[in-house]
């Protein structure tokens, strides 16, 4: 069997990851699923949704973006290799009413919305989640996810969080510079 | 002729030192541990990258469900994909819980045992905790005093090595100390405050066992200072924290005397009554099931306080027709942990502009007992300490509100600070809380299983609501915002991993399975240095008295030798 970071190394990101990975001056990317095939787990509506929405809550700036991590493609083997049938079944469900929300925001198909109005229907969606306004638990697992996947690859952590893998020291109280 | 001098069972915490205690003093001793060999080149996984474990480094819930559900019930934060070997499958070493309780029996089989996953707070007990059940009547006296163990404290901990501060407190005496992984601003806060507000409490910097000051003795072992990773349960690979695999196993290796016996499981120890002596050990192999015994002259048990109990009560013979030692019918009995469960945390302002370097092993702070240091003061017997720390919330594993740039830069301004702490609280000799041997239920290799029967008291429940209280009152002090409690339920019995006293010692052989030497009052040559001899349990973590015990044990039992007595 092949280690991960020879599969990793041998795949590119299925939507929109090879002109991002150009981008980016190619970063290693994690990957859960083989090149070129399909998601293992999600439908390709639902992975084009989880595609999105990645990319909206962890846009590309100065550096990577959850696309550019792969990000759909490390759920997908989260959801493939760890989740239990109950957790698959939950965050299934949690897509479809996620995207039917978010359908009513953008007043239309999410997935067909511009960048500007994707991303103010998430942005609200978002923030009536964090309102406990109603059950908002579905969508607050799938952030987890999107957020964790990314922090855990190489470009989110060395890029983002600055990980190093041997500190040597500890330093308590550090000034943030602006 | 015996084969060795000494066998110690175990090669854990409290195995390792009296391994290297023993064969530093020239005794040949043969090691046995239950589980595989640990090869600290091979088996520890601390550098795997976050992008090298696969699924977060989750184990998988279809797994965990099959194999480990009690292990990660009760432990999740320690066990993940890359290091799972380090936990037994609940499926193949499984054990019994009396009708109407729950225990967590959270264990590691392998060289070094649970040393090698533990979460490295180290303080010793003081003359509180070696007073109180003479004090209040619970359990039975300690047979031996604080200054009687004093010298046996430093000698363990210039070996292993410890990071803390000296604070000069009377209730949690100072070690011998490497410098402390110093408090971040928001634990000065909080420190400054909660001393302020209530002048008997104090906020130190926790007293973990990771060196911040190699001696020359540490690096010969080849250990060297912390690197401050916090992979702690991965294994070390810079030997930087204390484990009997990195430090004591190596130092007994080095004389020379030292003999280790993989997946060799304890089925029960020889006894002879002619010469009122232990004589030997017999186990059978893991792998193999081949039946093997080992003689010696000496055995200590350090097999962990339940395993060594349920040896004990395995071990019948016509002198003791209910188990070696057991004429007492201590044996099993008085089975502790540590309470917790208690706990709170709030948001603390002011420390936005700051962010940490390093990833600080362990705990941040401790707060000492406080309670009844000076006569009764509380509606409940005895105390607690809080264990806890602080940090920036980030984006909080994305439980935080926005999306886009704000949201992925969340983690560049890491701010707000969070402060938490948690109740670690003493639990009351109790000899209705045992193990015993189940009556028709054996593991695959013909043991009998564990039957653990253990509850709280009122004393325990009541100690955990007070907490709570305290702790939101601490952190108000500290001017705390958004103050969350933990108080659905109390950890379950063995949950904190800290289980002890199913062979207590004691003045009177009556009441009691060893004597102020961990030495069996009924067999000379008997010694149990695991945590089966506390008395009570105080509340502080008690490795580090498990090990100054076992040190002091083996170099009277080393004497015993030389003399001839034994």
């Amino acid at each position: 069997m092949r280690t991960r970071r020879e599969v990793l190394q041998g795949l590119i990101v299925s939507i929109g990851g090879a002109s991002a990975l150009t981008a980016c001056g190619g970063v290693a990317n994690v990957l859960s699923t083989r090149p070129g095939s399909a998601p293992r787990f999600y439908t390709s509506a639902e992975h084009a949704l989880v595609t999105r929405i990645s990319d909206l809550i962890i846009p590309r700036t100065e550096t990577p973006g959850a696309v550019d991590a792969n990000v759909p493609g490390y759920m997908d083997g989260l959801m493939t290799d760890w989740a239990n049938s109950e957790t698959k079944n939950a965050h299934r469900t949690a897509l479809r009413q996620i995207k039917s929300e978010l359908d009513k925001l953008a007043r239309g198909n999410f997935l067909d919305a511009s960048d500007s109005v994707a991303g103010h229907s998430l942005a609200a969606f978002d923030a009536a989640a964090f309102e406990q306004n109603g059950d908002a638990s579905g969508y607050k697992r799938m952030k987890g996810y999107v957020s964790q996947s990314f922090f855990a690859t190489e470009e989110g952590a060395t890029e983002e969080l600055k990980w190093v893998a041997v500190p040597g020291r500890w330093d308590p109280s550090v000034e943030i510079s602006s | 002729m015996a084969d060795f001098d000494a066998i110690v069972v175990g090669s854990g915490m409290s195995g390792g030192m009296s391994a290297k205690e023993l064969t530093e003093r020239g005794l040949k001793v043969l090691v046995l541990e239950r589980g595989p060999e640990i090869i600290p080149e091979r088996d520890y996984v601390d550098n795997l990258a976050p992008w090298e474990s696969p699924n977060l480094d989750n184990v998988a819930q279809d797994e965990i469900a099959e194999h480990y559900p009690k292990q990660y019930g009760g432990v999740a934060y320690a066990i993940k994909e890359s290091n799972k070997n380090f936990w037994v499958k609940d499926d193949e070493h499984p054990y019994e819980e009396a009708e109407g309780t729950s225990y967590d029996w959270l264990r590691g089989y392998h060289t070094g045992g649970r040393s090698i996953m533990w979460s490295r707070q180290v303080y010793r007990l003081s003359n509180l905790d070696f007073n109180a059940n003479k004090t209040d009547g619970y359990g039975i006296d300690w047979p031996i005093r604080y200054e009687e163990l004093e010298p046996w404290y430093e000698k363990v901990e210039t070996f292993i090595g410890i990071a803390g501060s000296a604070e000069g407190l009377p209730q949690l005496p100072d070690s011998v100390f490497q410098p402390a992984f110093e408090l971040t601003d928001a634990e000065k806060a909080l420190k400054a405050n909660v001393e302020t507000t209530f002048p008997e409490r104090n906020v130190i910097p926790a007293r973990i066992a990771h060196l911040t000051d190699a001696t020359e003795e540490q690096q010969s072992l080849g250990r060297t200072n912390c690197q401050v990773r916090n992979r702690c349960h991965f294994g070390c690979s810079f030997k930087a924290y204390f484990s009997s695999l990195n430090a004591t196993l190596p130092a007994a290796e080095k004389t020379g005397n030292l003999t280790m016996v993989h997946n060799a499981i304890v089925s029960s120890i020889e006894y002879d009554a002619e010469t009122n002596r232990v004589t030997g050990v017999r186990i059978v192999d893991a792998e193999t099931n081949e039946k093997r015994l080992y003689t010696s002259k000496v055995i200590f048990l350090n097999a962990s306080t339940i395993a060594s109990a349920m040896i004990l009560l395995q071990s019948k013979s016509e002198a003791f027709p209910t188990g070696l030692v057991n004429r007492s019918d201590q044996v099993g009995r008085n089975l502790m942990d540590h309470v917790s469960g208690a706990g709170a945390a709030g948001m603390i302002s002011g420390f936005e502009n700051q962010k940490v370097f390093g990833r600080r092993p362990s705990g941040g702070i401790y707060i000492p007992r406080y309670a009844n240091l000076n006569g009764q003061d509380k509606p409940y017997l005895r105390g607690f300490g809080f264990q806890g720390g602080s940090s920036p919330v980030g984006n909080a594993g994305g439980q935080i509100p926005g999306i886009g740039r704000d949201f992925k830069e969340a983690h560049k301004n890491p701010g707000p600070w969070r402060i938490n702490m948690l109740a670690f609280g003493e639990q009351l000799p109790n000899p209705e809380n045992r193990v015993t041997l189940h009556t028709s239920k054996r593991d695959r290799w013909g043991n009998p299983l564990a039957l653990l029967n253990v509850t709280y008291s009122d004393n325990e429940r009541t100690m955990q609501a007070e907490a709570i209280k305290d702790a939101v009152a601490m952190l108000e002090a500290a001017g705390c915002t958004d103050i969350v409690t933990n108080d659905a339920s109390l950890s379950k019995p063995g949950n904190r991993i800290h289980e002890m006293g199913a062979a207590r010692m004691g003045h009177d052989p009556a009441s009691s399975v060893l004597n102020h030497w961990c030495q069996a009052h009924d067999v000379p040559n008997l010694f149990i240095t695991d945590g089966s001899f506390m008395a009570s349990s105080a509340c502080q973590n008690p490795s580090l008295t498990y090990m100054a015990f076992s040190a002091r044990a083996a170099h009277y039992a080393a004497d015993l030798i030389a003399d001839g007595t034994i």
